[in-house]
């Protein structure tokens, strides 16, 4: 894959940058602040772009703006932001033009190298990945659980690693079911959901946005 | 009818205020002229003879001006429901110090008795009241006793008037029993202006009450800030700090078995990532609780919808959006907002809460609204006080309507303008 990577601390970009080209993705561009961000995406249209939220020169939600606004110009740009906190607030803007291909992480997610490289092939793909941190708040919250409350338990289970990015055959290795059993769940789920799209990946995206969006 | 007879009600009532009103107005000049008087009956072959006079005018106006100033406020407070407060200067408690001396916030001395005389004398002395006070009394016969006088005044010229035989005379009675009715219901109310005009507190008495009330903050607003240092230092001390010497060691340890025992060292490096990533999230933690992220990064609305969407509760957020203040009052607020969900959650076991964040005229305004079971009030040591406490800082005010059974209404408002 081509990738960008938008990071201000030296050390971790630097880090990330080895990281990705040991796993035999190339880097095409490094950038350090907000516009050099989307200047890169815009230039380079990597096939998945690893953008830190907070960065010069006005140490506020730069990159996510350089994200929302790449996007903008070029709908569906996969970026996966990386942050030293999720806020659904952030997760929510992300998703809100339900083209996909949105990742919202923790950066010490990179610690584990597979997870964090299957996070960028799953966002390069044009699905969603989120943190589990994320969908964490998400269960706890008070606003969402209206929508969700037509679920069974078993359900929410499948939609939530669904909103992480995760694949049916690995939901179905988490929750130790048969990948025909997560299938039928993820069907019903979607029924249930209202949701009613051949294309696969854009109904996971969907289902995902309903789990995150106010009522 | 009914209108004839509330009419002369409030006649008769008007009439017995405005000769009580006379009657307190005049007790100092009535001082004045028996003094003057007593005066003239010595004075006709002793030269000396002024001292006493003078002497209890003096004492008569310094001693009364005092009651009557109180008279006045309760008079006025009673018929009108005008309060009026007398910021008279309150004595600190005299307190005996280590080397036996009594201190009474003036200066040392010998007796506790000693102290507290020491410390009336100079309380008297130096309050602002006590000159606003007989400048009170100076003014009151000459503006709300003269009005307040026209009623009985001119019921006594009727009854002059009246008792004697010429036409002249008894007009002069008629028409003066008429002022008197015609004025009965209202001349008493002069009294009020009056008093609220010169018995308030002197712009100099607003002075040393406001040192006094930004002194008590400074002292609170250091306290609390030393206490939250301590946390801070504390938290990095115990957490981080603890977490990175252990993970240092793990990893020395991992390279020490490199050759040996790689498995071993595998596992060491695992739990060494597992270190990094718990304090981390305890970082994450404890920057929040100092200045969160998101606050930082969108400024107070947009703050307050993230809190409003991690809460349990269905929180509705209504906000101005344009709204940009000074960091801390952002701060401070969001932290009050945050106290407020929480205590919906803890406290009142509250389902639905609703925030509004709003400008008006003189500043900030953010009500917090749950439907849990109230009966929520501000404790000394709690979190609604500390609350107050971080407000006051900014002459911020926190009120609170809580009846049990709910719902719990908060009104936060800071005077700001805004930037």
């Amino acid at each position: 894959m081509r990738i960008v990577v938008a990071e201000d601390l030296y050390l971790l970009r630097d880090g990330m940058v080895r990281l990705i080209e040991a796993c035999g993705h190339e880097v095409v561009a490094t950038a350090a602040t907000g516009p050099e961000t989307l200047d890169a995406l815009l230039k380079w249209r990597p096939d998945v772009a690893v953008v830190d939220v907070r960065m010069p020169p006005s140490q506020r939600d730069e990159g996510l703006r350089a994200a929302l606004a790449a996007r903008g110009e070029v709908p569906g740009l996969p970026v996966l932001i990386l942050s030293q906190y999720v806020e659904q607030l952030y997760a929510r803007e992300l998703l809100a033009d339900g083209s996909g291909g949105i990742g919202y992480f923790l950066k010490e997610s990179v610690f584990d190298a597979d997870q964090f490289i299957y996070a960028l092939e799953r966002v390069a793909a044009g699905g969603t990945a989120m943190d589990p941190a994320v969908i964490a708040k998400l269960l706890s919250s008070g606003s969402s659980n209206r929508r969700l409350d037509r679920l069974t338990e078993r359900e929410h289970s499948v939609l939530a690693l669904m909103a992480e990015g995760l694949s049916n055959q690995a939901i179905a290795g988490r929750l130790f079911l048969s990948d025909s059993a997560i299938s039928k769940y993820t069907t019903s789920l979607f029924g249930k959901l209202g949701i009613t799209d051949d294309d696969s990946n854009n109904r996971r995206v969907l289902a995902v946005l309903t789990y995150l969006n106010n009522p | 009818m009914r209108q004839v007879v509330s009419w002369v009600g409030s006649a008769c009532v008007g009439f017995v205020r405005a000769c009580v009103v006379v009657i307190v107005s005049m007790l100092v000049p009535a001082v004045w002229a028996v003094a003057v008087a007593w005066g003239i009956w010595w004075g006709a072959g002793n030269p000396w003879s002024w001292v006493a006079p003078v002497v209890v005018a003096g004492v008569g106006t310094f001693g009364l001006s005092r009651p009557v100033c109180r008279m006045f406020r309760s008079l006025v407070a009673r018929w009108t429901g005008t309060a009026i407060p007398d910021g008279y200067r309150q004595a600190e408690p005299v307190v005996r110090m280590s080397t036996g001396f009594w201190w009474n916030g003036f200066s040392y001395e010998r007796t506790r008795r000693d102290a507290l005389m020491d410390q009336r004398w100079r309380i008297w002395w130096s309050d602002p009241a006590v000159r606003r006070d007989l400048r009170f009394t100076g003014i009151a016969p000459l503006t709300a006793g003269v009005i307040a006088a026209v009623p009985p005044a001119g019921v006594a010229a009727a009854v002059l008037g009246f008792s004697q035989p010429s036409l002249s005379a008894r007009l002069v009675g008629g028409f003066s029993l008429l002022a008197a009715i015609a004025s009965a219901p209202y001349a008493w109310r002069a009294a009020e202006p009056v008093a609220a005009r010169f018995l308030r507190a002197s712009p100099a008495m607003l002075l040393a009450a406001r040192v006094d009330e930004l002194t008590a903050q400074r002292a609170d607003t250091t306290v609390a800030q030393a206490a939250e240092i301590r946390r801070i230092e504390r938290d990095l001390h115990d957490g981080a700090q603890a977490r990175l010497v252990g993970l240092g060691l793990s990893l020395a340890t991992a390279e020490k078995l490199m050759e040996t025992d790689p498995d071993q060292a595998r596992a060491l490096m695992r739990q060494a990532r597992a270190g990094a990533t718990t304090s981390l999230a305890e970082l994450r933690e404890l920057v929040k609780g100092i200045n969160p992220p998101v606050l930082n990064d969108r400024g107070l609305i947009d703050a307050v919808r993230a809190l409003a969407l991690d809460s349990p509760l269905e929180a509705a957020v209504t906000a101005d959006v344009s709204l940009r203040l000074d960091p801390p009052i952002e701060s401070a607020a969001y932290f009050g907002i945050a106290e407020l969900l929480t205590n919906a959650v803890k406290h009142a076991h509250a389902t639905r809460a609703r925030i509004s964040v709003a400008r008006d005229g003189t500043g900030l305004v953010v009500d917090v609204e749950d439907d849990g079971r109230g009966g929520a009030s501000v404790r000394a040591d709690g979190g609604l006080a500390g609350l107050r406490r971080r407000l006051a800082a900014f002459d911020g005010t926190l009120e609170i309507t809580s009846p049990a059974g709910g719902p719990t209404r908060v009104r936060i408002v800071v005077p700001c303008a805004s930037s």
